[in-house]
């Protein structure tokens, strides 16, 4: 349930609104219409105008009928709460008459778009327009008052205190004056207002204690004078509804001194006129200013007369001085005890809802199954640690400071390795390779490695002593030489076939490339020659071989120049196309050849386009421009201006 | 000593984090906030080990440990493994086992003699959890949940169940690990109490909004700073009632 009203959106007058609504349709519908336009667009334009508004006002008016809360829903506490503040029937009429003008608003718009549809010009279009927003200005104006009322509505709603009408509750009552308020600022951390003089608590002030690991809530309430609840003021009924209304402890201050400007005998009279009030309550009263006077100091008539207040059943009478702060906490602790049991009893009523905690205050004892001790395990380090405290300056550095003295988070990189528990400190930061010759280490890692390394060694150390590595030198020293130049053969093979294999490997490096059957590819002659001589053959009959071949050309310079070099002349190379020389037949050298070559030469120049995109442009372009033909020829000619 | 703390802005203290009586574990985060709440209890006393498990920051769900030893799934990578094996103590004995269920933190329950495990667990990795750990090991349910580990926090010292387990569970469980078990929750209302919170014999950890009446059961139930498990049919009863119903 909603507690506090914090959220709901400022209510603005009813000229404001009117402002930002209209100011909004100027801002976002379009702005330009003209005579020439076709009816439906003209129409489509002030339609959407009128419609626009009429959302604008719609929506504004949604937003306070849905934030300002709804009286009848509320907790009877807060409705009647409410009913005093801001008087219920006013309140209701005021968001009745914002609905009320939501329809209008709604209907207007409703209208005024079908008239619109009919619209026959620009101008009568305007006016139906003007008229639609017209009317719903004047509708909006109507609500001056409800809006100006309904603001402050809710400037006060916003500040009221969170009160819970289900939670444990403390309630403070009492005559003006009496110290309540001085009792919630001594228990609670609430500020409130404490003067001398009555009524300075004009409406509910809450404050908040724990006890018990629970949280309360005290309420501290105007002062009730002794006379008929509809005699009484708003500031009074706000402290009568609470009392009817929260389940609660009621906490009953009386001042013994009267101090407070009221008699004992009013103050009793006050408490038997409440009472009906106290119902299902449980009521704890509190006698304040223990420091001025004390019941025993009292005369014995009035004395009876406060415990006649006990007659009711379950009402306690404490004493307290909040000026001393003698007895306070005990007054609240009581009156929380008192609470708690009145509600625990009332929870244990039902056994639904103690099911639900019976198993989370039971705790289950072991049986003892066998004779096994299972102490806990807590180190002697545990008692002798100092107990952190951030403010104290020879405090543990942890690694928070660490890190803020390094820049702080996300700028500041743990070192992970800096705990590391190793025989050596300086093994800490030893980078241990993950991966070594792409195997993974940690597969091979042993643990026991030093003890197996070890036992070699020994066994290492125990071989060299029995001599088993000692050599035979004798016997090698006579045949040494041919032992190293069989060695350096040896060694000159291995090389090159090392170099072999290299080669062989460049040579597949294929780069790309498809694989060529050794068939298709083709070799020059120079590279066979190269070949076979580098293999060791004799290639002088190669080489004559290649210069019989090639015969002699008889080419002169001019023939190539021509172009006339005939079949014969030209190297069996390449084979003649079998088709006649178009360029050369039928043409004598000299002034006939030179004719034909301008006759190409013309031919081969580009056409004029006369303004043809190309040849295949037939468009035929405007014949008569309106410019040059149209308007008054007061002056020249028409081609002459 | 209980303490309140939230791991970037998580209040499942137990995903994060694990703590035993000889080391605890913390999941390397954004800051150090979290690791230094634990730094700030527990002083030198025990290491922390900034730690991740397969890569992720859910330790506390995927580990499952005590005094004596440290379970860690079979995804966890060989540099954790080494890291966990050059930070921990040497008396721990640290063991990946291979098993389906790998969040080992959710299907294991134990203190330093009794492990609670999941029904499905296999029979290679209860006999390796005996081994490892030095305990006795059940196959459980808690409140009818097969995740033993998330909804059990379980200390030499005391439980903390589901808050639907029924009393006859209570009691089977109780004398089961032969340490007082009561239900509750933790963060406000949560009932997973095994991830949203982390114990061992003289410290629990639990999220920052871990209400007061909640964490005064916690204290109680692991002998916290002299706190008996009395106390809560006693001193807490009215608190509790009025809490939970």
């Amino acid at each position: 349930m909603q507690l506090t009203w914090k959220d709901i959106p400022s209510v603005p007058t009813s000229n404001d609104m009117l402002d930002i609504v209209l100011n909004r349709t100027q801002r976002k519908t379009p702005t330009v219409v003209r005579q020439g336009f076709q009816i439906q667009r003209i129409r489509a334009f002030y339609m959407r105008k009128v419609k626009f508004t009429g959302e604008g006002f719609i929506e504004k008016f949604d937003e306070i009928l849905s934030k300002f809360p709804n009286i009848n829903d509320l907790h009877p506490f807060h409705r009647d709460l409410m009913d005093t503040l801001y008087e219920k029937n006013h309140y209701k009429v005021s968001l009745g008459s914002v609905s009320k003008a939501k329809t209008f608003i709604e209907q207007i718009s409703r209208d005024y778009i079908r008239l619109l549809k009919f619209g026959q010009s620009l101008f009568q279009c305007k006016q139906l327009k003007r008229a639609a927003l017209g009317r719903m200005a004047t509708v909006v104006k109507k609500l001056k008052d409800a809006f100006l009322y309904l603001e402050q509505v809710r400037q006060h709603i916003g500040r009221l205190p969170s009160i819970d009408p289900n939670t444990r509750t403390l309630l403070i009552c009492g005559y003006p004056n009496v110290g309540k308020s001085s009792f919630l600022k001594s228990i609670t951390k609430a500020d409130v207002d404490v003067q001398p003089y009555a009524f300075t608590t004009k409406s509910l002030y809450v404050g908040h204690f724990d006890y018990k690991y629970l949280r309360f809530q005290a309420i501290d309430t105007p002062g009730i004078l002794d006379r008929p609840t509809d005699e009484m003021n708003n500031i009074e009924m706000q402290s009568i509804y609470a009392i009817a209304h929260l389940r609660s402890c009621v906490l009953y201050f009386m001042d013994l001194s009267e101090q407070c400007g009221f008699s004992i005998e009013s103050q009793v009279k006050l408490f038997n006129s409440i009472k009906p009030l106290f119902a299902n309550k449980s009521v704890l009263v509190v006698i304040n200013k223990t420091d001025i006077i004390k019941i025993e100091n009292l005369d014995i008539e009035k004395q009876n007369l406060i415990n006649s207040m006990k007659q009711l059943s379950g009402v306690e009478i404490m004493e307290t001085s909040c000026l001393n702060d003698d007895n306070v906490m005990n007054v609240r602790n009581k009156a929380c005890e008192k609470l708690l049991t009145s509600r625990i009893e009332q929870k244990l009523k039902g056994s639904g809802r103690i099911d639900n905690v019976l198993n989370k205050i039971n705790v289950a004892k072991p049986i003892q199954r066998d004779n096994l001790e299972r102490n806990p395990y807590i180190p002697d380090e545990v008692k002798n640690l100092k107990k952190y405290d951030p403010n104290d300056p020879n405090r543990r550095i942890l690694a928070k400071d660490i890190e803020i003295e390094n820049g702080g988070a996300g700028v500041f990189n743990i070192n992970l390795k800096e705990k590391y528990i190793l025989d050596d400190e300086e093994w800490k930061n030893d980078i241990m390779p993950e991966i070594l010759n792409g195997k993974n280490v940690y597969d091979f890692l042993d643990p026991e490695i030093a003890l197996k390394l070890k036992a070699l060694e020994d066994e290492e150390e125990q071989l060299e002593k029995e001599g088993f590595y000692d050599s035979d030198d004798d016997e090698m020293n006579d045949d040494n030489d041919e032992i190293n130049q069989i060695r350096e053969k040896a060694q000159w093979i291995r090389d090159k076939q090392k170099k072999m294999i290299n080669d062989a490997r460049l040579k597949k490096h294929l780069n790309n490339r498809a694989i060529m059957p050794r068939s298709k590819i083709t070799k020059t002659f120079n590279e066979l020659e190269n070949h076979m001589y580098l293999v060791g053959h004799d290639t002088n009959k190669l080489k004559d071989k290649r210069t019989k071949s090639k015969k002699p050309s008889n080419i002169k310079g001019s023939d190539i120049l021509r172009g006339s070099i005939n079949d014969e002349i030209r190297d069996g190379g390449i084979t003649p196309l079998n088709q006649s020389d178009r360029l050369n037949d039928g043409i004598d050298d000299g002034a006939l050849r030179s004719k034909a070559e301008r006759i190409v030469k013309m031919e081969r120049r580009e056409r004029n386009r006369n303004a043809k995109k190309g040849e295949a442009d037939r468009a035929i372009g405007n014949q008569m421009p309106k410019h040059l033909f149209s308007g008054k020829r007061g002056m020249g000619k028409t081609d002459y201006r | 000593m209980a303490a309140r703390a939230q791991f970037e802005n998580s209040n499942e203290v137990g995903v994060f984090s694990k703590l035993t009586n000889s080391y605890s574990l913390v999941a390397v985060g954004g800051s150090e906030n979290f690791y230094s709440a634990f730094e700030a209890e527990l002083g030198d006393v025990i290491p922390i080990i900034h730690t991740t498990i397969a890569g992720t920051r859910i330790v506390g769900r995927m580990t499952a440990g005590n005094r004596r030893g440290l379970l860690v799934p079979t995804q966890t990578t060989d540099q954790e493994l080494l890291h966990l094996r050059n930070s921990i103590p040497d008396t721990v004995k640290i063991q990946r086992i291979e098993e389906r269920l790998s969040a080992l933190g959710n299907v294991i329950c134990c203190n330093d003699y009794v492990a609670l495990v999941h029904p499905d667990i296999e029979r290679e990795t209860e006999e390796i959890i005996a081994d490892v750990l030095g305990v006795e090991v059940f196959k459980q349910t808690i409140a009818g949940n097969v995740l033993v580990g998330s909804y059990c926090s379980l200390s030499n010292q005391g439980g903390l169940v589901h808050p639907q387990t029924s009393i006859q569970d209570q009691e089977e469980l109780s004398s089961l690990l032969q340490v007082p078990i009561v239900a509750g929750t933790v963060n406000r209302g949560s009932n997973v109490v095994g991830a949203g919170m982390v114990v061992n014999d003289w410290l629990a950890v639990a999220g920052l909004d871990t209400t007061a009446p909640e964490l005064s059961v916690i204290e109680s139930i692991f002998r916290l700073q002299d706190n008996q498990p009395d106390a809560i049919g006693s001193n807490l009863r009215d608190t509790l009632i009025e809490t939970y119903s």
